[in-house]
């Protein structure tokens, strides 16, 4: 038994306008909660696709629990819930559900107790209501998350892959979402996600994978990815009227590489030498009254910022991260 | 290629019969089906019984300019055939007043006084031809009924006119002839009526081809309700889509089945019990129902009606079988690919238009080779793949088709079945998660080659 769920070796896929993917290489550990990272059009989707085996790569192999992917029966063990949802319309949502579940090999009993289980946790069948009789295009939107959701697990996969699991959620979906990713975890089962979001990678993930352009930009545990970027980040607040008052340090690219306005304070990457400490003496002196002075590692996102660089920002990062 | 999972194909097939056949589209055309064909078989029937009914047939008007007497005969003839209806009125006139004599009976027929007239002059005489003119001048077995009754007496008139005596006359020219048909196959004579099997024969076509084309379509929709919905890609991630399209056709195409099933016992049973006692009621002979001569009269039985059904043996019955399923799996992959191809309702009507216009080009034939069944017309139509499914069966129902061109024509059709499925796995495969414009014929032909 192979320690890996997915060993991505040299895959590519190249369409005849542009390259999708270009010679990418990734594993990811059994057990792991990954986050394939990228703006978009970095080619995640197509990855997620290839290891599906719904588009064929061109090149390289794709090696899931040890099997070639191609190995009849292995994408039984996965539960995929894509970027773009939707569901049969005019179906029952029982029916949906279970023909999704049957799809992977679930036989009807089994499938039928798990749908009550999962409805029932997730508020789709209620004393008052049971949504499971209605069709699905009566349902909100929010419930129709729910229903996919639930179709993504019900045959318990050891390996659930997420495409943009949280855009458009609302906050309770996206806490109901977030909670299960965890306790899949805790079951010893796998969790890619893709996104752009990288708040959410960094709150949740074990290990990331950038991406931009079709090409890994790096990957790893993220601690080893945030510690290799070194303790060179400043969080610095200051009170409100006094903000303007840090315009020249900030400027001073001696002390300061880069500075990141983030409203609520400025994430700060120290220049290279520079004294911390200095800067605090400097801030105080022009006489603000600092609320928050801390020493972090930089943020996945000043990290993404800092490896793709601007190019890899402008097709989808900006506005949304 | 063969990346088809029994057991998935099974799961898929399972969900598009049953939410199909849940369906209350399909509840309310089970039902309707058999209204919509007893109003194509029975109202036509029921329109020309009261034609031949309509007590006023006699009611007519016979402009005599030859002075021999046909005239009295033909009006005393057809007072004794229908004695029901007002008696003709002989009008005899000398043929230089004949057009004056038409316009005021033109007259008398639109003031609606006389239903119609015949002109008979020396070219009726002689055996040549004689005109008909009135309201019912377009109703077929009118005119037909017409027809009979002055031949008989023209040639009544020349028999007597060469010197035969009167009574030797009548006794030769009164046996009015009823022409029953039988069709002759391979295996001899056969049980039914060539008529029936017209009939039979067309309505088999033409179901054929309703069902082709209504399920076809159905299966576009599908298919286009799986892309546009996006629930295709959560599909495809679970079951190849090669599995996905074969279950699809299967369970569509068994949906036909079951229809025009449920629709042949709920017709059999409405011609069987109800039928008889409404021609009863009616006061219609049944057996002028199935064989399209006009009987006189005849109790209407079930047993006469059953007699008017053609026969249809094992042989023939698995040979149309043969020729739904495949024509079905033909065009259900062409309509799959259509609805791979298009990604909303206004781009259907375009894209579909080929695939539609090689389903139509079939029906269009459909008269002419009922007319000539023989033909070379309907020999290359019945081979050629695309309209055969439709055009062979109704061949086979007319004439008896030699074995090797029905085998030729199944060969061709299972070809052109396989070069389909091939095509349209391959553009499915492709175009089902791929979103945008509609693909010209070049990114198509791209998708055909880098399916793998």
């Amino acid at each position: 038994m192979s320690d890996l769920a997915i060993d991505i070796r040299n895959v590519a896929k190249r369409y005849a306008e542009h390259v999708a993917v270009r010679d990418l290489s990734l594993q990811v550990p059994r057990g792991a909660v990954y986050g394939l990272l990228g703006p978009n059009g970095a080619g995640k989707t197509t990855t997620i696709r290839m290891i599906l085996n719904i588009i064929v790569p061109d090149s390289g192999t794709i090696t899931l629990f040890g099997q070639p992917h191609r190995t009849a029966g292995i994408t039984d063990r996965i539960g995929y819930l894509p970027e773009e949802r939707g569901l049969y319309k005019k179906m029952q949502v029982r029916r949906v559900l279970r023909f999704l579940a049957e799809l992977k090999g679930v036989s009807g009993p089994v499938a039928d107790r798990r749908i009550e289980e999962w409805m029932e946790r997730l508020q789709l069948k209620t004393p008052e209501k049971d949504w499971g009789l209605a069709k699905v295009d009566e349902l909100s939107r929010g419930m129709q998350q729910k229903v996919q959701f639930i179709g993504t697990l019900l045959h318990d996969p050891d390996l659930v892959i997420l495409d943009e699991p949280f855009s458009g959620l609302d906050p309770i979906n996206a806490q109901a979402l977030k909670d299960t990713i965890v306790e899949l975890k805790a079951r010893g089962k796998t969790v890619i996600f893709s996104t752009h979001l990288m708040d959410n990678a960094e709150r949740l993930c074990d290990s990331v994978c950038i991406i931009a352009h079709g090409d890994k930009v790096l990957d790893g545990d993220v601690g080893t990815v945030k510690a290799s970027a070194g303790m060179r980040n400043v969080a610095l607040s200051v009170g409100g009227e006094a903000r303007s008052l840090l315009g020249p340090i900030l400027a001073d690219r001696t002390l300061v590489k880069r500075a990141d306005d983030q409203n609520r304070f400025h994430e700060i990457e120290l220049a290279a030498g520079a004294d911390p400490q200095l800067l605090l003496r400097r801030v105080i002196e022009t006489g603000a009254p600092v609320h928050r002075f801390e020493l972090m590692q930089p943020s996945l996102h000043q990290i993404f910022l800092e490896k793709v660089g601007a190019t890899g920002v402008e097709e989808g990062m900006s506005g949304q991260g | 290629m063969a990346r088809v999972d029994m057991r998935k194909l099974g799961v898929v097939f399972k969900r598009e019969y049953l939410e199909r056949v849940r369906s209350r589209w399909f509840l309310i055309g089970t039902l309707l089906g058999p209204v919509f064909f007893a109003m194509i078989t029975v109202v036509p029937i029921l329109i020309s019984a009261r034609t031949k009914t309509s007590a006023d047939l006699a009611n007519i008007a016979i402009l005599d300019a030859t002075a021999s007497g046909v005239g009295e005969r033909v009006a005393g003839a057809l007072r004794q055939r229908y004695p029901a209806s007002r008696p003709p009125e002989v009008r005899n006139l000398d043929a230089a007043s004949i057009p004056r004599e038409e316009d005021r009976a033109t007259r008398d027929v639109q003031d609606k006084r006389i239903r119609g007239y015949f002109v008979i002059d020396s070219s009726t005489v002689a055996g040549r031809s004689v005109r008909y003119a009135g309201r019912n001048a377009s109703s077929l077995s009118d005119v037909e009924n017409l027809t009979a009754v002055i031949r008989q007496q023209v040639l009544a008139q020349r028999l007597s006119a060469a010197g035969i005596d009167a009574e030797r006359v009548t006794q030769l020219t009164g046996p009015r002839l009823q022409v029953s048909t039988e069709k002759i196959g391979d295996k001899g004579r056969e049980k039914g009526s060539g008529m029936g099997n017209v009939i039979f024969g067309y309505v088999v076509a033409l179901l054929l081809y309703m069902m082709i084309a209504i399920y076809g379509q159905a299966i576009l929709r599908g298919v286009m309700e799986e892309k546009t919905t996006r629930v295709a890609e959560v599909v495809v991630s679970s079951v190849s889509t090669d599995t996905l399209l074969a279950g699809k056709i299967v369970g569509v195409g068994l949906v036909a089945i079951t229809q025009v099933l449920a629709w042949v016992a709920l017709s059999l049973s409405f011609a069987v019990y109800l039928l008889p006692s409404l021609l009863t009621r009616l006061g219609t002979p049944a057996a002028g129902a199935g064989s399209g001569v006009p009987a006189g009269g005849g109790a209407p039985t079930a047993t006469a009606l059953a007699a008017a059904l053609p026969s249809l043996d094992l042989g023939t019955g698995l040979a149309l079988l043969a020729f739904f399923v495949l024509g079905f799996i033909f065009y259900a992959s062409l309509f799959a690919a259509v609805g791979a191809m298009v990604n909303n309702q206004e781009d259907v009507q375009q894209a579909q238009m080929p695939v539609m216009l090689l389903l139509v080009s079939s029906v269009i034939f459909m008269t002419p080779i009922m007319t000539n069944p023989g033909s070379g017309l309907a020999r290359t139509m019945s081979l050629l793949p695309f309209s055969a499914p439709i055009l062979m069966p109704l061949r086979m129902t007319l004439v008896a088709v030699p074995w090797y061109e029905l085998a030729g024509s199944l060969a061709g059709v299972t070809l052109a079945c396989l070069a389909a499925i091939w095509l349209s796995a391959r553009i499915y495969r492709v175009g089902l998660l791929m979103y945008g414009k509609r693909p010209s014929l070049g990114e198509l032909a791209r998708w055909v080659r880098y399916a793998g």
